[in-house]
């Protein structure tokens, strides 16, 4: 049988626990690998310390916020005072109680738009492909079981280390993942 | 559990009587001085009654949010605050010497006097139909009353809380903190009602042609934000004199940071109702109450108020790092106590009319209200000190505590 | 100091922790449960007996839109003096239902309740439904609906522009929002549950759908990182969006100078009376679909006691509230207001409003007693009690307050015509018809947040540390 080696995506290991998931990450990560990733079911606030993950979302929220803030406002203003003032109920035309009931909904709306949109496209979604779909042992990291992965561009790669080091944390299966 | 205690409580010690001297002193001579202004004044004893009113209800109003918080963690089993709580309950049990504060005032109605409260003159009441027609409930005789159960009703509930909760320090089971849970829902319906009509009453009533149902909100939401910030202060000192270090952690002062927001928050939103309904609809017997802090030197304070009340500490208070940051949060818990006494007297000192011509900010703000303000404060840290006095500063004994100290945000 | 009883009822240790999920408690069983509901061949026979009639209420319901567009709004009960009459009532009524949902995603999100993520995916999905039969009311209220799009600020040929002062303007920006925010937050709490579906997935077809909706979710650490970030922040936005929807809602009504209309304590009284009624709502529906689906150990007699006590909490609020305005309307002095407010106690709609009482007042003060509040037959009861009650409540301020108004020459009655009923009863159809195809199709429970409350969830092995530590 001759066929193409596909090229190599990284070493996936599977646990059975969210703590072993992280212990791992630990050792992982003092091993001096940066391009670890872990997969589990549900979110690990432990991983994420481990891996050391941050997130520039908030401060991406709150320029959609203010920007909302500032539409809303703007928009009212605009409309109501210069574009087509009307005389209701002998009001000033700038009556700025009158408008922040819909600035609020606009400041709402753009942060919470910003919110999805951006953790969807920071996350790179969506995704139709990814190698890690090739394992079928992957299939479960939807549902009970614990993932990390060695990726293969990193610059210390080594596959038999990369073999060797998960293994030492007692994984249910060590597996390479083709791209 | 990984976080174990010491058994060794902290307490005050020998520092409660210390520092109720300065308080009761610091107290005693601004009182001194706010006779000395108010005599010194033509409408003096006018003056004096409208800012004593002010300085009431503004050591009131954290009583209150006090007591609204110590019940809410009872009602819900609440882990995480149990090593805050002990300082609430303090601070709620603290009613007694708030009501002898405010028994003046209500001696002054009893007498007929009608400079704070303009319907305790029978005259002026048969002269306006309006008053007329209310005549029942704005009675001198029935409103000591009414005054005499709110306040009894504080001081049952807060006396009762801390009396329960200390007698968990020494306890071998958790009957006192089951008897706590037990109690708290009744608790909190004599609360909501008494803090409702109380705020009608006292408050309120300052003004009595004027009325807005939401009232009792407005005053409730103030007095749970100054609570939040009373309490981050007084941790805060606290901790700087070497008490409850290990304790209260990061962790705890973020939470009540976020509490601090949220109430700041909840304090716009009941006001901005009020006041865009009121404004909205411009039916004169309600608008009259919002233009007079809407002209002259009370528009100063009404912006301020809009900005110092909500922009800014919303802002300030808005990121996490701010409320994890003991210097930022403490400069917010001070700033927004300072504003809680700009909201009582924006409510209360309106009422006072001044013959200067024009009238300027300097004209409306007095040194008799800062006097007022510092004197019932002097004297109602000196009742928290006394209070405090052998008792552990954190429940020691709770079978919550672990959970409280080993908390954590995410 | 890990708790292992089974029976979370009768946990009153005050260090316990109650337990979320009963029964088998790992993760895979979890996830089987709930993927079993949407795995199963056939759903049980009620289900298809239940969405038979559902549906015909639909057709029903879109039957009458059809006559109310080709013949005009004359066709409802609406006339002098009560311009606004059911149309507004059950926009009202079904706002209100919408407020449970996202009270239990965002506020108890934020205040640490994890009860909560049993419940709340079921309830975020009602809201979406009841903002859907909401927002059908405004829309075919305005007459000419095919230019409905006029509320919204687009620029069209006669350079006109919506009025910003108004009220009405600003609810139709505050329910669309919500409406959006609502779906947003259910949408994304959905993710990787939808991704769960699609690795179980046994034919292509579902594969292929679950897999398209899932959006390639892989559950990497990172993802889940800012996953969570935008769900607090999510959770911190949807919070006072709350508040501010309900609130809208009451500026309809408060701004104006209508006696029994124009009181400040609406926005506060609203929203407390929106999450009373929503979790009543809730409770209907929570109390069957956990029979017939078979979720009793996800959906646990504590979670069903929580809801209960949140009735009951903001059922007394209600009650204090109407206790306020009462008063306030005698102490005021106002006489057309005292009128009015004697008016709904003694006048021609008493039988509504003291109907009313006894169902936000007095019904859930049996919610005190706890063999009430953890019997399932009681606790159905009183929620619909909650249901009939909220209904009534906007039925007394809308109706009583425009057939009274000002001058005595144009007081009238107000009753519904036949279409006003039908159409009511279809929304019913409609809510109840999108619930069931929601329990058919879509995990009911919030798989990944169930996963977060159990012991396996909590690296360090100590159960009753973490989990008691996030307890609010």
């Amino acid at each position: 049988m001759q066929h193409e080696t596909p090229t190599l995506y990284g070493v996936l290991a599977e646990f059975a626990s969210a703590d072993e998931l992280v212990a791992a990450c630990k050792r992982v990560k003092a091993a001096g690998y940066e391009k670890v990733e872990a997969y589990s079911p549900l979110p690990l606030h432990e991983v994420n310390h481990a891996l050391g993950h941050t997130s520039k979302l908030s401060s991406l929220i709150f320029c959609g916020g203010l920007t909302g803030a500032l539409t809303g406002f703007g928009m009212q203003t605009y409309i109501s005072v210069f574009d087509y003032p009307m005389n209701i109920g002998g009001r000033p035309y700038f009556s700025w109680p009158s408008f922040i009931v819909i600035t609020f909904e606009m400041t709402v709306l753009f942060s919470a738009l910003t919110a999805v949109i951006g953790m969807i496209a920071l996350n790179g979604l969506p995704q139709p492909y990814h190698p890690l779909f090739n394992s079928a042992a992957f299939e479960r990291a939807s549902r009970n079981r614990f993932f990390l992965c060695i990726e293969a561009d990193d610059p210390r790669f080594d596959l038999a280390e990369a073999k060797k080091v998960l293994a030492s944390t007692q994984p249910l299966l060590v597996e390479e993942v083709p791209h | 559990m990984t976080h174990t205690l010491a058994r060794q409580a902290p307490t005050l010690g020998d520092r409660a009587s210390r520092w109720g001297t300065i308080a009761l002193g610091v107290g005693v001579i601004a009182l001194a001085a706010a006779a000395y202004f108010g005599w010194a004044r033509e409408d003096g004893f006018k003056r004096l009654q409208h800012a004593w009113l002010v300085a009431c209800a503004f050591w009131l109003s954290i009583s209150l949010g006090g007591l609204f918080f110590v019940i809410v963690q009872h009602l819900t089993r609440a882990g995480w605050s149990v090593v805050v709580r002990r300082v609430a309950e303090l601070v709620a049990a603290n009613t007694l010497v708030t009501a002898i504060l405010f028994a003046p005032l209500v001696a002054m109605v009893l007498k007929g006097d009608a400079s704070l409260y303009p319907w305790a003159d029978p005259h002026h009441v048969a002269e306006h139909p309006l008053l007329a027609a209310k005549a029942p409930w704005l009675d001198a005789k029935f409103f000591a009353l009414r005054v005499v159960v709110y306040f009894g009703t504080w001081f049952l509930i807060g006396r009762w809380l801390l009396k329960r909760s200390t007698e968990q320090d020494g306890a071998s089971g958790v009957e006192p903190t089951l008897a706590l849970e037990r109690r708290a829902p009744p608790a909190m319906v004599a609360f909501a009602l008494t803090l409702n009509f109380a705020a009608f009453d006292l408050l309120m009533s300052v003004v009595p042609t004027w009325y807005s149902t939401i009232f009792g909100v407005y005053v409730f939401a103030g007095s749970v934000m100054s609570f939040f910030a009373f309490s981050v202060v007084a941790l805060r000192f606290l901790q700087k004199h070497g008490l409850l270090e290990r304790e209260v952690n990061v962790e705890h002062y973020h939470d009540l940071g976020k509490f601090l927001f949220a109430f700041v928050f909840f304090w716009s939103y009941i006001a901005f109702s009020q006041f865009m309904l009121i404004w909205y609809a411009d039916l004169p017997e309600e608008t009259f109450w919002f233009k007079t802090r809407m002209e002259g030197p009370w528009a100063i304070v009404s912006v301020v108020l809009l900005f110092g009340h909500f922009l800014l500490p919303f802002a300030g208070l808005l990121s996490r790092h701010a409320k994890r940051r003991l210097g930022i949060l403490t400069f917010w818990a001070v700033w927004l106590l300072v504003m809680q006494a700009v909201d009582m007297f924006w409510l209360v000192m309106p009422s006072v009319e001044t013959s200067a011509n024009p009238v300027t900010l300097a004209g409306i703000v007095s040194p008799i209200d800062v006097a007022c303000l510092v004197g019932a404060g002097g004297i109602w840290l000196f009742a928290l000190t006394k209070l405090a006095g052998g008792r552990a500063l954190i429940p020691v004994n709770d079978p919550r505590l672990p959970q409280s100290l080993a908390f954590e945000n995410f | 100091m890990t708790v292992d009883s089974t029976s979370a009822l009768h946990l009153d240790e005050p260090y316990a922790r109650p337990v979320l999920v009963e029964g088998d408690r790992d993760i895979a069983a979890v996830t089987r449960r709930v993927c079993g509901v949407v795995e199963a061949p056939k759903p049980p026979k009620a289900w298809y007996v239940a969405i038979t009639i559902t549906s015909a209420m639909t057709v029903m319901l879109f039957g009458c839109v059809a006559y109310l567009i080709a013949t005009g709004v004359g066709v409802w009960g609406n006339n002098s003096p009560a311009f606004w009459g059911w149309d507004i009532v059950n926009f009202v009524f079904w706002v209100g239902i919408a407020h449970a949902g996202t009270l239990i995603s965002a506020i108890l999100f934020l205040l640490r309740q994890k009860w909560r993520t049993s419940i709340n995916r079921a309830a975020e999905a009602m809201t979406l439904f009841a903002v859907c039969c909401a927002g059908l009311y405004p829309s075919i209220h305005v007459g000419r609906i095919w230019v409905a799009y006029w509320l919204f600020p687009v620029p069209n040929q006669m350079q006109m522009w919506p009025n910003f002062r108004s009220p009405l303007l600003w609810d139709v920006f505050a329910v669309s929002t919500y409406a959006t925010v609502s779906l947003l937050f259910w949408y994304m709490g959905l993710v990787p549950d939808l991704a769960t579906l699609r690795d179980r997935a046994t034919t292509k077809l579902r594969k292929g759908l679950y897999g398209f909706f899932a959006l390639g979710w892989c559950g990497s650490a990172r993802h889940w990182q800012r996953y969570e970030r935008a769900y607090l922040i999510l959770a911190a936005l949807a919070t006072p969006l709350v508040l501010s929807v309900h609130s809208v809602v009451s500026f309809d009504f408060a701004v104006s100078q209508v006696p029994g209309w124009h009181t400040t304590i609406f926005p506060p009284y609203f929203v407390a009376g929106a999450i009373f009624s929503g979790f009543g709502m809730v409770v209907t529906t929570m109390v069957p679909a956990r029979e017939l689906f078979g979720l009793k150990e996800l959906v646990t007699l504590r979670h069903l006691e929580n809801m209960n006590k949140v009735i009951l909490a903001t059922g007394s609020m209600v009650g204090l509230a109407y206790a306020t305005e009462f008063f306030i309307a005698w102490y005021g002095g106002n006489p057309y207001e005292r009128f009015v407010f004697l008016n709904r106690a003694l006048g021609p709609y008493w039988w509504a409003y003291w109907l009313m009482v006894f169902c936000n007042v007095v019904a859930p003060q049996f919610l005190w007693v706890k063999k009430i509040r953890t019997n399932l037959w009681a606790m159905f009861v009183i929620s619909i009690f909650v249901n009939i009650g909220m209904w009534l409540e906007r039925f007394v301020i809308v109706v009583t307050s425009l057939t009274r108004d000002y001058l005595p020459t144009s007081w009238g009655y107000f009753a519904p015509t036949w279409v006003d009923i039908c159409t009511f009863a279809g929304t019913f159809g409609l809510f109840l018809t999108l619930f069931l195809l929601f329990c058919r199709y879509l995990p009911m429970v919030a798989i990944a947040e169930v996963k977060t409350v159990l012991p396996a969830a909590h690296p360090h092995g100590g159960h009753g540390h973490k989990e008691g530590a996030h307890h609010g």
